[in-house]
């Protein structure tokens, strides 16, 4: 058995170091289904991992008992990987975002800034963590694509925006990446990696402040950013967002027409390039989309495209 | 906010012909052409995956469009707008929908290097940023203000079930 641990925790470690894009492929699939589980049985989200890996770490992992109660006191306490507190998932969240934000700034436009944090805030609210401190934002950056991280952070890039042509296909695209932070998407795959590492003492359980821990915990910031999740993952944020904008009373199709515009782009386009390596190609996406709505949207009521008082922002 | 007045003259002077001269689609799915925007609607036809189309109209969940052989509504799912070869031309349907069509926007990045992994992976944390990014963050209560202003109304609907 032990034999048996220490082999897993290499060749995990291993592939982490090797190829980001797919490290852990397995594991979020695994807690991507879960979760699917857990929505179907109409259950509140826990984040008890099941697979076996996190299991057999469990036992070695050292603040395995410490959990729960205590609101999080970052000076003193462990980052509690196990089951971190809303409190973690939002400094974890932050290190991640400021990072982006290091590579991309905020579009310089507060009046746009304040209308993408309004329209997010709609969908939100009508998302399972409606009590999460959502914030949205703009950044400098001619690419085709949006980011999400935990705890209740989403960025979308100028480019993306530029192709918005009415407030439903914004709360669309924004609701995909609500829908990745209400399932913990890209939280599950740094808890993976960090009960392993954790596991495999490349890491302790100590560290000093806030920011670090969280720095500490996710090594390069942004790079998460940069990773695939798994397909399921992101097909799962498709029919999320999609229906979050249509019971805000959103135009359901809002996300579907974005999807529409970016498989226009070349494949070859470099606004797309980490887009199309880190998503799935939009026509299988809209295919996927239109597969799992079958009839079921046919007596939805229209929503609204609210294309008059969509904020147009200059190229 | 004259700007805006003049946009919104030129883009509607636009819009009809670019209705009239439709738009290339491709079949995503093989599905049904019906007569009207409706599930129980007269079939008039139906489309094999690929099939070439011209998108003529949009009506809620429902695209017109004009195969080889009919010209019907199908659902806007089973449809994606452009040729089955790729093309850089963006824009389009979205645009015709919202009236933004006719503004010849053309969005070219050819050239502009992309965020990519290396970039990301070297990134630091830019504090400045963030504060202001956390300035912008809106209660739930003013994001309803902000849903009710625009006429927004909630409405109960279940998360689909992933297809396989």
């Amino acid at each position: 058995m032990h034999k048996l641990l220490i082999g897993l925790m290499l060749s995990t470690g291993l592939f982490s170091m090797q190829s980001a894009a797919f490290d852990f492929g397995k594991a979020l699939e695994d807690a991507a289904k879960q979760k699917i589980e857990e929505v179907k049985n109409g259950g509140e989200s826990k984040n008890e991992s099941t697979t076996p890996e996190a299991d057999a770490l469990k036992s070695t992992t050292p603040q395995a008992s410490s959990t729960e109660q205590a609101p999080a006191a970052p000076e003193a306490k462990a980052f509690n990987w196990k089951n971190p507190s809303k409190q973690e998932e939002i400094a974890l969240g932050r290190e991640i975002t400021g990072s982006l934000l290091g590579a991309a700034p905020l579009v310089k436009d507060e009046a746009l800034q304040r209308y993408v944090n309004k329209v997010g805030r709609i969908v939100a609210n009508q998302s399972e963590r409606a009590d999460l401190p959502w914030k949205f934002g703009v950044i400098e950056s001619a690419d085709l694509n949006a980011f999400a991280a935990p705890g209740g952070y989403v960025l979308i890039t100028k480019g993306l925006y530029l192709q918005l042509s009415n407030e439903a296909q914004l709360a669309g695209v924004l609701g995909h990446e609500i829908a990745h932070i209400v399932q913990k998407h890209q939280l599950k795959v740094l808890q993976k990696q960090q009960l392993v590492n954790i596991g495999a003492g490349l890491i302790t359980d100590k560290f000093g402040k806030n920011n670090q821990i969280a720095q500490k915990a996710i090594g390069s910031g942004a790079e998460i950013s940069a990773r695939s999740l798994d397909k399921s993952a992101e097909y799962e944020a498709d029919r999320m967002g999609m229906i979050l904008a249509a019971r805000a009373g959103y135009d359901a199709y809002g996300l579907a027409e974005v999807l529409q515009t970016i498989g226009q782009t070349n494949k070859s386009d470099n606004s797309v390039a980490l887009l199309f390596k880190t998503h799935p190609h939009p026509d299988e996406r809209l295919t996927r989309l239109g597969d799992s709505a079958g009839s079921q949207l046919d007596k939805l009521k229209a929503g609204k495209t609210l294309e008059n008082r969509f904020y147009k922002l200059a190229p | 906010m004259k700007k805006i007045v003049n946009l919104c003259l030129l883009t509607s002077m636009f819009l009809p012909v670019f209705v009239l001269a439709g738009e290339p689609g491709t079949a995503l799915k093989a599905d049904t052409l019906r007569a009207e925007p409706f599930a129980d609607a007269k079939s008039v036809g139906s489309l094999t995956k690929n099939d070439a189309v011209d998108i003529v109209n949009k009506k809620g969940a429902w695209l017109q469009v004009k195969s080889k052989k009919s010209t019907g509504w199908v659902r806007l799912l089973s449809v994606k707008r452009g040729g089955a070869t790729q093309s850089n031309q963006v824009g389009g349907l979205a645009s015709v929908a919202s009236g933004r069509a006719g503004t010849g926007k053309v969005v070219s990045t050819t050239g502009i290097r992309g965020l990519n992994a290396e970039e990301l992976k070297a990134a630091q944390f830019n504090e400045s940023e963030m504060k202001k990014l956390e300035s912008y963050e809106l209660s739930s209560s003013e994001g309803k203000k902000f849903a009710s202003s625009g006429g927004l109304s909630t409405a109960s609907i279940a998360y689909l079930k992933g297809a396989q």
